[in-house]
């Protein structure tokens, strides 16, 4: 019983201590703010609800699925193994992605489809990853393909595997698939406003 | 829409809906009665044919991407006079029960020999993921591997 | 054993005057005129029912000199065909490339009265269709001695010719011209060694057309000038037909009519996808009176609930047994899931209705049957109704009921023109007629030198036999218990004072069938878990054990014989090396003893079967490499059902709905390794088909076990 009590306290010490970092950094007094440090605290509080907005997008099971740790593609809100075994192996193989997922959704057959339909490669593994530490690998040009915050908000605005999320299609019982929990356009903001903001990770969750 | 075509190195235009599953345009349209429906969902292999030489699952493949493609099915693989390696290992073999889900088994091997001319039990298990329920799998394992023998046979040979 | 006559053979006149038409009727025994219960030991009484009251077709000679051979049994994948073929040539003295084989349609009346199925169609022709061959060869003989005008006895045949000391005729010539035929009574069979094809690994004969591809399947069959039609069908348990709105439908493209019954809805347009988008537009009202879940299925499947039926009693098993408390019963449970057929052709038909006329094109089990239904639902008579039976993309069981066949012909009336409709994969998982799930209780008792006192097996399990077209009503009445849940469920361990096995019979909510074997495997894994569990508490070997409590009767000694041989072929060892292990296991089904040693290893919790070997005698195997097929398949597909497959209940709802969620055995997880030996044990062709299907839950389970100390027993089998 003790220890559930010990972690939310460690929690709320760590992000106090943060807090108070970032602005003793300036060295000066927090409570003399200049206009320019409220513009700066606003900032902050607002790449702060982008990174979360961005975040709620990135860790829905619609993205989360074909970023996994361990080169097993994940379907369904369950995130179940995807059916018949298939893994990054079978990329390249003679049975792969493509081999029914083609570049849109099939409505017959309930097969979802996007333009370059696979796994993200094995450095982009996001699965059991934390928001900070998904983020981190993400702007972290050793792991994202040596991209620029600038390539990467085109990336996460623009390429339509990622966009698919918004438009997944039915499932094999001709249901509709769950979409992400932020509508597509504030995603899209928000992606926008962190990356201008200075893609700024917050140093905890 | 006209779609134009080109099945087992044939030439042809088609008038369909262009999101029409490719399988319904070669069983119904073209009377190509070889690749199967067995779930229409991608999941059972049953409809797999060649696009370009790679395994497609041609229940979830709509007609319309078929275009500018090299479209290969069964009667496209061999003939009886010219059975392909992979049809003559599946004779020689004697796989087929009911015969159903064979065509796809036999589409997806080929799409494996084309990757793997000699492809390992672990090549197999990956690549080869349709569904046989009357359990043929024993005799299918042994007949890929003497088709990609007999493929690199007859590649010797020409 | 019944000979035919000279009445049972008439010759009819062909249209086109391309050969003659050779029919005769054979004399088909009544099976109820025995003992029920003997069908389920007799392979040979279930298997051939025909029409005895008209002569049937069975060959038809050609000027080519081909014999069409028309089967009253239909092909699933399990050979048949090829075995009558081999069987047909013998006698006829036929090189195997002069016969064709199709299967009769039931206008030309020889088709089978009850099924394709229970693995006897082999076993019930044997006699009949060798009698019928070597009756045609000797009126062939008879004829072409007379148009070479030599006596008969100067004639012999061989290769399809009628061959004189001075010339020959082929069989095509022979009949050329010819309307009255001398029938001889059934002349002597050859002896087994004499055959040429019978026993001997002939090549299937569907083989080169099933490898290119050729049309041949229900889903394949066409006819001039067809519609695609697709009826709507209910996802939930119990769910009852109350109508449609079909407004949203009737206009999309592609629609011909949308098509409203008492009992159905369906839609008829110009291809199967505009069929099947239209579909969804139709909005179809069910009603339901309760909602079902899993659990509400468990909670009645229990032994104690439902009617009992005692189905086999010796000594007196209940009185040694009664006080379960004592140390020295010993007492597990056994549970197994609902199954799904999952054949991989879809079931469905095209039909054409016309004014006084229908005919079906079908995958089916029951020809005769599919006709009656479709008669009765179109107000003909069942001579006007012919089902052309197609090659069938797997059976499984799963086509023993064909209301697909009325319903395609339903739609086809409708419209006026030939009409082609096919269920959908999740209306396949939804609507199956599933194998039911069962409830096991084993209890048994030993004496101090560690040999059984007494035994006995309850189980509960939904219906199989009961409540299909193949068995009236009244007949389950009269029987008590369900033939088909009860097939394995008494013991073969007859050397045991005192054994008694009950059946309880639960009705469940939703449609459950025969699949292939019935009640077989989860008997067999009850009993024959069951049976490891006693040999260890007794301290014994379980091969060992096993074949101290078989009885030294025919029936046991060829058990034995099957143990013995698997024992040795296997190299059978009773410890775990390695993270592997071998389990033993055995049945003996439709009078077919069978016997598998599993070889199995254990990684992160998931069992992999490596290595099966299986010994059976099936009586004589007529093709040993098909009967090998149908020991590979039963194992690959008894592995299936071990390991991965179950359907559940879930708001009403039969899940899953597509394969993959509904795990069935992949490549992966067949074993790289069978070993099939089969014995012929007498000289007679027996079961085959279900038979190796018993025992392969239990051997892995007796396998898992060595490695993990832990008993499984729940199908399907999961180890953590």
């Amino acid at each position: 019983m003790k220890k559930a009590f010990i972690i939310p306290i460690l929690i709320t010490f760590v992000v106090s201590v943060g807090w108070v970092n970032r602005h003793h950094s300036t060295n000066e007094p927090w409570v003399a703010s200049t206009e320019q440090e409220s513009q700066k605290i606003a900032s902050t509080e607002e790449s702060l609800i982008a990174f979360n907005t961005m975040m709620d997008v990135v860790t829905h099971q619609r993205c989360m699925n074909c970023h996994p740790s361990d080169n097993v593609p994940k379907q369904g809100l369950d995130s179940h193994a995807h059916n018949f075994g298939i893994t990054r192996a079978n990329a390249g193989n003679a049975t792969n992605c493509n081999t029914c997922h083609q570049k849109e959704n099939n409505a017959y057959s309930g097969v979802p489809g996007a333009p370059e339909w696979g796994l993200a490669p094995h450095k982009m593994r996001w699965e059991g990853l934390s928001r900070i530490e998904i983020a981190q690998s993400m702007m972290n040009r050793a792991n994202n393909g040596n991209r620029t915050p600038d390539d990467i908000m085109h990336h996460l605005t623009e390429h339509e595997l990622v966009l698919w999320a918004w438009e997944p299609g039915v499932d094999a019982a001709g249901n509709p698939r769950e979409k992400p929990p932020v509508p597509k356009a504030d995603y899209i903001a928000a992606v926008k406003k962190w990356i201008s903001l200075g893609a700024v990770i917050p140093e905890s969750e | 829409m006209k779609l134009s075509l080109n099945i087992n190195n044939r030439p042809g235009t088609v008038d369909v809906d262009g999101d029409m599953p490719l399988l319904w345009v070669i069983r119904d349209v073209l009377d190509l009665k070889g690749t199967k429906f067995g779930c229409g969902k991608a999941a059972c292999g049953a409809c797999t044919i060649l696009v370009d030489g790679d395994a497609v699952r041609s229940c979830s493949y709509p007609a319309k991407m078929a275009e500018g493609k090299q479209i290969t099915t069964i009667e496209g693989l061999g003939t009886s006079e010219s059975p392909h390696p992979v049809q003559q290992a599946w004779i020689e073999e004697i796989v087929p029960q009911c015969g159903y889900c064979q065509p796809g088994f036999m589409m997806a091997t080929a799409a494996l020999l084309n990757k793997h001319p000699n492809p390992s039990d672990d090549d197999i298990d990956q690549n080869i993921v349709n569904v046989c329920r009357c359990g043929t799998y024993y005799r299918m394992r042994k007949a890929i591997k003497k088709a990609a023998q007999i493929q690199a046979g007859s590649t010797i040979q020409s | 054993m019944a000979k035919v006559s000279r009445r049972k053979f008439i010759v009819r006149s062909l249209i086109g005057g391309a050969g003659v038409l050779v029919g005769a009727t054979y004399l088909a025994r009544n099976p109820l005129r025995r003992q029920l219960y003997d069908l389920l030991d007799d392979p040979s009484m279930l298997a051939y029912s025909g029409d005895t009251s008209q002569p049937f077709m069975w060959f038809e000679v050609t000027k080519a000199n081909q014999v069409i051979l028309h089967s009253p049994k239909v092909e699933m994948g399990q050979g048949t065909f090829t075995s009558m073929v081999q069987i047909a040539c013998d006698e006829l003295e036929l090189d195997i490339s002069q016969m064709q084989i199709v299967h009769a349609t039931s206008a030309t009346g020889n088709i089978d009265g009850l099924s394709t199925g229970g693995s006897t169609s082999v076993a019930g022709l044997w006699q009949p269709l060798r009698e019928l061959s070597a009756t045609l060869r000797e009126m062939l003989k008879a004829e072409g001695a007379k148009k070479l005008s030599v006596a008969v006895d100067q004639v012999r045949a061989s290769a399809g010719t009628i061959i004189g000391p001075m010339g020959s005729l082929s069989y095509g010539e022979v009949v050329e011209g010819v309307t009255e035929w001398e029938v001889p009574d059934a002349p002597p069979l050859k002896d087994l060694k004499d055959y040429k094809y019978i026993g001997k690994p002939v090549s299937r004969v569907d083989l080169v057309d099933k490898v290119m591809g050729t049309p041949m399947f229900g889903m394949d069959a066409q006819m001039p000038d067809m519609l695609y039609g697709s009826v709507v069908r209910p996802s939930k348990i119990g769910a009852k037909f109350k109508g449609a709105d079909v407004s949203k439908a009737a206009g999309r493209p592609g629609v011909v009519k949308v098509v409203q019954e008492d009992d159905f809805v369906g839609v008829v347009a110009t291809s199967m996808t505009e069929a099947e988008n239209a579909k969804k537009a139709i909005l179809a009202e069910w009603e339901t009176d309760r909602e079902w879940n899993t659990k509400d299925i468990e909670d009645m499947l229990l032994v104690g609930k439902g009617k009992a039926m005692v189905i086999q009693k010796e000594g007196d098993a209940e009185g040694e047994l009664a006080d379960e408390n004592t140390s020295s019963v010993l007492r597990s449970e056994y549970k197994s899931p609902i199954g799904a057929h999952a054949q991989i052709e879809p079931n469905g038909a095209v039909a054409y209705v016309e004014a006084d006329k229908a005919t079906v094109m079908i995958s089916t089990q029951v020809v005769g049957i599919t006709r009656s239904e479709v008669a009765k639902r179109l107000g003909l008579e069942d001579a006007q109704v012919n089902i052309i039976p197609t090659y069938l993309g797997g059976g499984f069981g799963r086509r023993l009921h064909t209301p697909n066949a009325i319903q395609a012909a339903v739609l086809s009336k409708a419209v006026g023109k030939p009409v082609k409709c096919f269920f959908s994969r999740q209306e396949e998982f939804q609507n199956d007629t599933f194998r039911p799930p069962t409830h096991h209780v084993m209890k048994g008792k030993l004496d101090e030198n560690g040999k059984i006192v007494a035994i006995e097996h309850q189980f509960s399990s939904g219906d199989v036999m009961f409540g299909s077209a193949l068995l009236p009503p009244v007949v389950g009445t009269i029987l008590g218990a369900d033939g088909g849940a009860i097939r394995g469920g008494s013991f073969h361990y007859r050397n045991i004072p005192s054994f008694r096995a009950v059946s309880w019979r639960v009705q469940l909510p939703f449609s459950t069938s025969w699949w292939r074997s019935l009640g077989l495997l989860a008997n067999t894994f009850a009993i024959e878990s069951f049976m490891d569990e006693l040999a260890e508490l007794a301290g014994k070997d379980p091969i060992v054990f096993r074949l101290d409590h078989i009885s030294d009767d025919v029936a046991g000694n060829r058990l034995k014989q099957v143990i013995k041989t698997a024992s040795t072929k296997s190299g059978y060892q009773n410890t775990a090396v390695n993270n592997r292990a071998m389990g033993f296991a055995c049945s003996t089904d439709a009078g077919t003893p069978c016997a598998h040693v599993a070889e199995v290893s254990l990684t992160d919790g998931t069992i992999r079967v490596h290595k099966v070997t299986c010994v059976m005698d099936p009586g004589f195997a007529v093709n040993p490499d098909q009967v090998k097929a149908q020991c590979e398949g039963s194992i690959i597909m008894g592995i299936s059902a071990s390991l991965f497959e179950r359907m559940y209940v879930e708001k009403s709802e039969l899940k899953p709905i597509i394969y993959g969620p509904y795990r069935m055995a992949l490549m992966r997880d067949a074993p790289r390794e069978i070993d099939v030996e089969i014995i012929n044990g007498t000289g007679v062709p027996g079961a085959v088909g279900e038979p190796p299907l018993g025992p392969i839950a239990a051997a892995i389970a007796n396998a898992a076990y060595r490695i993990t100390g832990k008993r499984v027993r729940e199908l399907p089998m999961s180890v953590v």
